[in-house]
């Protein structure tokens, strides 16, 4: 989390970016406007805008097209879908709500399925930080990490233990990034980024899966409002060198099976020319530029002014 | 709401300062040096200018220009024509001057466009119009002379000006290498302290000499005419040349070589400084008197290294000569980049500039400020213990309390000050009426040579009672007599005849504020307005009511050759590596004995050297 009340500028290879944080330590803009339609938005980094300043994210830029409608963004950089189903459970699940937006990075299929994330101590080493978790046990979710150890450990304390480095093949991937020829090499062996939606019985899609039906019942009991799932595409999806085709297919099964909007993003990005594709990301970082943000704040409008006016 | 981007760099001290093209409103302004944590960084000032766009909380499209202080042809047409490096800035000669300043300057835009994440325009200001500009914008007068005396701008040294309204005309220059600041340095270096660092202490020396060396100085050195122009015989000086700052005849005149950094400090050493003063003292107050003789105004503003020297700001005040002086507090090369951001708004984009009965600088609280929120997470995350008082009140005679009792105060509270001195937001305090604290602080907190004295920090309707001073000095920027009935006669001619050491000399009480008596019985004065920084004004109020007496010593928030801390994490290093008792950092108290058993931490001496 961030600290509340925070404004900052974050130095960044776009120059640097304004961060601005409520009282509870989002990104979001704090005041709760009664009359207006209440929108809140949940998502990792590419929700929250590492790279951005607030008010250029996809779900601001959506927030002027729809005057009527006040969104909420309950991103929290670093999260999967695991912590973003707790903190609507802790930050927002008594509030009003017209629409819920669950955005969903593709890539956090593998969050949820470690208990730990890496981070950087006061001496600048990598530790590992307990994460909230939950494993699927006979069909049944079950919480681990409940309260959520403080203590960092280190890559040898943890041993074996489930981390997410962030990357299929750590030791491939830096060495794909050092010859810069990783886009090439990608589309050539036809890289999927994330196996676990080859199939409808992995167990990273079950526990995906078995979260987000949680989540949608336990709205359901309490809010009469719609809720849309928004699979947010990797760049090697959008770019063309990563096949989306698995995870397009799980997320529609599941759409159908609970009744619950899809708004896949991805058909009207790759609407767009190669050279505007690139640029929906930075040169280095692979956080969404102003122009990504944009491109999905028009890929989604559409689908949300629908969902919108069916809510009023 | 659009804004100006004033930037200085590659000189000693870079900064970024930002301004509103409406008003000229000072929204931020800060040195490098504090982000970077390299005392004086010359380098592009990257965080600076990072922290001005999170300050005024823009995007740089809000920037309608960026503006550099120096004109960067003429610095570069000065260094090809005359074929030598300015001898405080690079050592290596000729070389070493052309590539950092031609070359650092041609990446500027750059390096610009890559910080702001934008092309912006982009503009040149001359130095000492830079300087001038420093001065007079902010400063509460209609019309007033403006005095600019530093060690070397592109060509100047020294200028004359006259500002009117939102308009600055530039009079009269004098220019290299006839420069009153060089002389200063020179002498600085003589004496065994580093140039653009050290002549604060050679004037802290000064009182402990006697001028004897004035007229020698006046006979060889200095030529200085009644309208307080001069030429400097160069036969004497090195520093065109490259290397050093001084030449064998130099040397000679003085009767023997310069004093190695940090070896004891002799009586030539004490009567040099105390001459250089004398000889400064009059060439500003000749430039003063011609500089209101040809703009007619009464009122003087002056800015530029020089400008900083408190003890000549002092007895031109006491001539009574100007009705009203205002110094910019960042009176040095970090203050170019206010300085041209603020002329750029008045004169480019017609910013108003209203004039009021104080001055503008707001304190020189202009830096970055940390909330409640940010200390406590950063306090829980390092394990340490703190006290939260979130009432001001309470909390001010909670450490008011323990001043009282002999206890040493870090205090981080606040935006940070913009210029060089430590002005409560960023400082120690101490008690002054504790004849230990003088010595104690230098040698256990400070680290640094016992002889410097501290400035008191007082409530600015207090004043006059504790020194021969009305007015208000909020920037420490003018010495005043401690009043006469409040001092003590101390036996200082034994000290001048060898019966006594310095250290010895320091510790005999002076007044009954001895820390913050000089031994001229003269105090650096920092007068504290509510109205420029409430908090501080309520923690001296507190002192007062449980003491009677209405100052703090206040002294930086550093040790020796660090930057001033910025930061909560700066502020706590700090803490545990001095002698510190007590830290402050806004609503939290730590305690140094409640605390858990540091790592021994012996690197850090060597970290930073004597500046
Ligand atoms: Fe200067």
């Amino acid at each position: 989390m961030f600290l509340p009340k925070l404004r900052a500028r974050v130095a960044h290879e776009s120059g640097g970016y304004l961060l601005e944080t409520n009282e509870l330590g989002f990104r979001s803009a704090s005041e709760v406007k009664i009359e207006k339609q209440q929108v809140l938005v949940f998502g990792d980094s590419f929700t929250a805008g590492d790279g951005v300043s607030n008010g250029k994210r996809w779900s601001d830029t959506l927030a002027r097209e729809f005057d009527r409608a006040e969104f909420h963004n309950f991103a929290l950089p670093g999260s999967g879908t695991d912590q973003q189903y707790l903190i609507w459970r802790k930050f927002a699940r008594d509030r009003q709500s017209d629409l819920i937006v669950i955005a969903v990075l593709v890539e956090n299929i593998r969050r949820i399925m470690s208990a730990w994330r890496p981070a950087s101590n006061e001496e600048g080493q990598t530790v590992f930080r307990a994460k909230p978790y939950f494993e699927l046990k006979d069909g049944l979710l079950v919480r681990g990490h409940d309260p959520v150890p403080i203590e960092s450990v280190t890559a040898s304390e943890l041993g074996e233990a489930s981390v997410d480095l962030g990357g299929r093949f750590p030791t491939l991937r830096r060495m794909l990034n050092r010859l810069e020829v990783k886009d090439l090499v990608q589309s050539l062996t036809g890289y999927q980024p994330v196996p676990d939606y080859d199939h409808p019985d992995t167990p990273g899609w079950q526990l995906m899966r078995a979260i987000l039906v949680k989540w949608l019942g336990e709205i359901r009991t309490i809010h009469d409002c719609a809720v849309a799932v928004v699979p947010l595409p990797l760049y090697q999806h959008v770019e063309g060198t990563a096949d989306p085709k698995a995870y397009q297919a799980r997320f529609s099964e599941l759409g159908a099976d609970l009744n619950v909007h899809i708004l896949d993003p991805l058909p009207a990005l790759q609407g767009y020319s190669q050279l505007e594709r690139r640029g929906f990301r930075f040169e280095r970082d692979v956080h969404l530029t102003q122009a990504g943000h944009a491109a999905v704040a028009e890929a989604l409008a559409p689908r949300i002014r629908d969902l919108l006016e069916c809510a009023s | 709401m659009s804004y100006v981007l004033g930037v200085s760099a590659f000189y000693h001290d870079s900064a970024a300062a930002i301004v509103s093209t409406d008003d000229g409103e000072i929204i931020a302004a800060a040195q490098e040096e504090r982000f970077s944590r390299k005392k004086h960084d010359p380098r592009f000032p990257a965080g600076a200018i990072n922290y001005c766009l999170e300050e005024a909380f823009i995007e740089p499209e809000s920037i309608d220009a960026v503006v550099f202080y120096d004109n960067s042809a003429l610095t570069i047409d000065r260094v090809v024509r005359n074929f030598m490096s300015v001898a405080p800035r690079g050592r290596d000669g000729f070389v070493t001057a052309i590539r950092s300043v031609l070359g650092d300057k041609l990446e500027l835009p750059e390096l610009l466009s890559q910080t702001l994440g934008a092309d912006r325009p982009f503009w040149f200001v001359d130095h000492h119009l830079s300087h001038a500009s420093s001065a007079f914008y902010p400063a509460p007068f209609e019309d007033a002379a403006i005095l600019t005396i530093d060690g070397v701008g592109e060509h100047a040294t020294l200028s004359i000006g006259h500002g009117t309204g939102r308009k600055i005309e530039m009079l009269k220059e004098i220019n290299y290498p006839h420069s009153l600041g060089l002389l200063y340095s020179a002498v600085t270096a003589y004496c065994g302290f580093k140039v653009n660092s050290g002549e604060y202490k050679l004037m802290g020396l000064a009182p402990y000499g006697e001028p004897v060396y004035a007229q020698t100085i006046e006979d060889h050195l200095i030529d200085i005419r009644p309208d307080g122009s001069f030429r400097l015989n160069m036969d004497y000086f090195a520093y065109p040349e490259g290397a050093e700052m001084t030449g064998s005849r130099f040397h000679e005149l003085f009767g023997g070589p310069p004093r190695a950094q940090e070896s004891r400090i002799r009586i030539r050493d004490m009567d040099l400084a105390a001459s250089i003063q004398a000889v400064t003292e009059k060439v500003v107050l000749r430039l003063a008197k011609h500089a209101r003789e040809i703009t007619g105004s009464r009122n003087l503003v002056m800015a530029g290294g020089v400008a900083l020297n408190c003890v000549a700001n002092g007895h031109l005040h006491r001539t009574g000569l100007f009705d009203g002086i205002w110094v910019q507090p960042a009176a040095g090369d970090a203050g170019g980049a206010l300085g041209a951001a603020l002329y750029a708004a008045h004169t480019a984009f017609d910013a108003l500039r209203p004039v009021g009965d104080r001055d503008r600088q707001k304190g020189s609280y202009l830096g970055p400020r940390f909330t409640p929120a940010e200390v406590e997470s950063l306090v829980d995350r390092l394990g340490l213990v703190a006290e939260h008082i979130p009432d001001s009140a309470a909390r001010a005679m909670r450490i008011a309390g323990e001043i009282a009792e002999g206890k040493v105060v870090g205090r981080l509270a606040g935006r940070m000050e913009y210029g060089p001195r430590a002005l409560g937001a960023r400082s120690i305090l101490g008690d002054p009426r504790d004849t230990k604290m003088q010595s104690r602080m230098n040698l256990s907190i400070k680290y640094r040579e016992s002889f410097r004295p501290f400035a008191p920090a007082i409530m600015h309707d207090r004043v006059a009672e504790v020194f021969e001073h009305e007015d208000e000095s909020p920037y420490m920027l003018m010495v005043a007599p401690v009043r006469a009935e409040r001092r003590l006669p101390f036996g200082w001619e034994d000290f001048r005849r060898g019966g006594a050491d310095m250290l010895d000399a320091v510790n005999r009480p002076r007044s009954d504020v001895p820390a913050v008596t000089h031994v001229d019985y003269s105090a650096r004065l920092q007068t504290v307005h509510p109205e420029d920084n409430p908090e501080f004004y309520k923690l001296l109020d507190a002192f007062e009511k449980l003491t009677g007496c209405p100052l703090l010593i206040n002294t930086s928030f550093n040790v020796r050759g660090e930057p001033i801390v910025m930061t909560p994490e700066d502020a706590i290093r700090c803490f545990f590596r001095t002698e510190m008792d007590i830290l402050v950092l806004e609503e939290h108290i730590l305690f140094k004995d409640a605390q858990p058993k540091q790592e021994d931490d012996d690197e850090w001496r060597s970290e930073f050297e004597l500046d």
